[in-house]
């Protein structure tokens, strides 16, 4: 617990809070003062809104401990406040409520409106108010409320109605030739397709410096694979079978995919198949998956890897998927594993570790390709 | 939607943040607007929060003849209350005042935007395309990255683990610089699907064009940027920009062709366009 003083609606308050106590729960759990409304708790709704040093911000996602010092002003803070009372009627009047959910963080959002931006019309207002969610009133009374103070207050200060934006002349654009243009940033072309109902889909292929038939043995063993492969950790296996655990930080993000996984292999076509499935223990996610590699020649005595993955993820982690961060974070773990299969076999140089993936949790190894689908199944579900 | 428990620490200066972060399972925190929800969903479960978002040499705006200096921790919100008082910058309130909403970009900060490197925030692609560099500090003192290469991949940059964004420095464009910046959003300050921006400063001989959110880092569009600077809208055809878009982001599918396509010709035409 830390000790912190926050300045609450006037009054000096001292708080014993976790860390990992937000702004929101302090002033309900701790001072009883219930009128901000917790909906989401990830900075999404806006029902949470407070001043904190007059102005607002989400109290969901600020950390008391963050505020020690600080003023904050609750939806209970603001009885001798003039456009408060101002909101409050004009909601009343308007039907800017129905449930009343929303509204502690609405008023507040709107008297930061009413003050901030004094001539705001009704489409500036629905842009101001885009942050706070309202599920009851379709928002046409809320933004007539906030329009109708503004209107009120635009009266009593009796300030003429703000010019119109003085025009510029606008001269037409003057062409010119540029200094050499900048480099593009490469990128590998990633194929994205929907296999099946909620699964994902992506290829991906590299080149190794040895014949089909080398990396064809190489590919066969785990071990091998494994110290090649970054963030894996292999724990048993024999020809066909594999278990093993793989940690990636990704960011902020950090998992640990434990799994198995069988590999059926077809020595003539030089062509694999993974099967496998595994879980994250912290974020109580799962993960099937299915990959298919092919080895074919290429070029010079050289081989090239076709890969091809399918997976399904559930769980918390599925819900924060983003179509594209996958193939990314994929596109990664392929490239370096590549590079240091590469620089195993001395058919070539070793190239830096990719920075992404924390080099703190690169321990052994595992199956890669179906880790790779876990692993990118983490951060996307694009369908 | 509680986060797990960490342990959390306010460093005086620079070099104490980055004596902390050092220590294994440590993360930096700025104002918390992408990490929060990260921390509240529990799909980050850092053991330790180093909060730099207080530190006053981390939160002015300050001015060279040719630059402006925006500190790590300055938020949002104060870049865009510098409408019409940052004279060669200023785009850079107009993406402010579009990122997210009041009550975020109160709290956000452009360093903690950067470093967070989200594909589809703004200030990756705003900095790169208006050539800005990236001032990190770290226990081996400070060292300046261009931003265009700043951003590796999702979540992923070029700071090492004790390093912090101590500033960007972003260079005044010339009285008479064009710029476009356009992003298409699903709700207003979402996160967007596509978006585009683009700085032609004629007397810097500056064309700059570059898409952002991807599955990574912001992308150049070179060629495209160069032939609009020469040739303006003509410059600009749809078959012109869909070749660039393919070029520099292959891995586009027909919808995100398309709305890059549509933020590029927005961007541009708010450029050159009548």
């Amino acid at each position: 617990m830390t000790a912190i003083t926050l300045t609450i609606n006037g009054e000096r308050t001292p708080l014993e809070v976790e860390p990992r106590t937000h702004l929101g729960d302090a002033i309900r759990e701790q001072v009883r003062l219930t009128g901000t409304h917790l909906g989401c708790e990830h900075g999404v709704c806006g029902a949470c809104t407070v001043l904190l040093d007059g102005v607002p911000v989400r109290s969901c996602i600020t950390f008391a401990v963050a505020c020690d010092g600080q003023e904050v002003r609750s939806i209970e803070g603001f009885e001798e406040d003039v456009a408060m009372a101002q909101l409050r009627d004009a909601f009343t009047k308007e039907h800017g409520l129905q449930c009343g959910f929303c509204t502690p963080g609405m008023l507040i959002a709107s008297r930061d409106i009413v003050l901030r931006i004094p001539d705001a019309d009704e489409e500036r207002i629905r842009h101001e108010l885009s942050g706070n969610l309202c599920r009851c009133t379709g928002y046409v009374g809320i933004v007539k409320a906030v329009r109708s103070v503004i209107v009120t207050r635009q009266a009593m200060s009796r300030t003429a109605p703000v010019a119109a934006k003085p025009t510029v002349e606008a001269k037409p654009f003057a062409a010119f030739t540029p200094a050499a243009p900048v480099a593009t940033q490469s990128v590998t072309a990633a194929v994205s397709d929907t296999a099946r109902q909620g699964w994902t889909r992506f290829e991906e292929n590299f080149v190794i410096r040895r014949t089909p038939a080398e990396v064809w043995e190489v590919l066969k063993d785990f071990p091998t694979i494994a110290a090649a492969l970054p963030g894996a950790e292999l724990i048993e296996h024999d020809d066909a079978h594999v278990k093993g655990r793989m940690k990636v930080k990704l960011g902020p993000i950090a998992a640990s995919f434990a799994g198995s996984a069988q590999v059926e292999r077809d020595d003539k076509a030089l062509i694999g198949m993974v099967r496998g499935a595994g879980s994250d223990s912290g974020s109580g996610s799962r993960t099937k998956a299915e990959a298919r590699y092919q080895v074919t020649p290429h070029g010079d005595g050289e081989a090239k890897v076709t890969l091809t993955v399918e997976y399904n993820l559930q769980g918390p982690l599925a819900q924060f998927s983003r179509s594209g961060l996958a193939q990314d974070l994929g596109r990664r773990i392929v490239g370096e594993f590549a590079a240091n299969l590469n620089a195993r076999l001395g058919g070539g140089p070793a190239v830096a570790a990719a920075v992404a993936l924390d080099a703190g949790n690169m321990v052994g190894a595992v199956l890669w390709m179906r880790i790779k689908g876990i692993f990118t199944a983490l951060f996307g579900n694009k369908t | 939607m509680k986060p797990a428990a960490f342990e959390y620490l306010k460093p005086r200066d620079l070099p104490e943040a980055a004596a902390a972060l050092g220590a294994e399972g440590s993360k930096l925190l700025g104002g918390g607007q992408s990490l929060g929800p990260m921390l509240n969903l529990r799909l980050a479960r850092p053991s330790l929060l180093v909060d730099v978002s207080k530190l006053d040499s981390l939160r002015r705006i300050e001015e060279t003849p040719d630059l402006w200096r925006i500190g790590g921790s300055v938020t949002h919100a104060q870049i865009e209350d510098r409408r019409g008082s940052l004279p060669g910058i200023e785009m850079m309130a107009e993406v402010a005042a579009g990122i997210a909403y009041r009550s975020v970009r109160n709290r956000g900060t452009i360093g903690g935007s950067l470093a967070h490197a989200d594909p589809a925030a703004d200030w990756p692609l705003a900095l790169a395309v208006i050539d800005a560099t990236v001032i990190a500090s770290g226990k081996a003192g400070s060292r300046k990255i261009p931003a265009d290469r700043f951003m590796i991949a999702t979540f992923t940059t070029e700071l090492k683990a004790d390093e912090i964004i101590e500033a960007v420095e972003v260079p005044k464009l010339s009285a008479s610089a064009r710029t476009g910046y356009f992003k298409f959003c699903r709700k207003t300050g979402e996160f967007p699907e596509a978006s585009a921006a683009i700085v032609l400063d004629g007397p810097r001989r500056v064309a700059r064009l570059f898409i952002g959110a991807l599955n990574g880092a912001p992308q150049s569009l070179p060629a495209l940027a160069a032939a609009v600077a020469e040739k303006g809208m003509a410059a600009a055809s749809k078959e012109a920009i869909v070749a660039a878009l393919k070029a520099a982001a292959p891995e586009l599918d027909a919808v995100g062709l398309r709305m890059h396509a549509g933020a590029v010709t927005r961007a541009i035409s708010q450029a050159v366009g009548p």
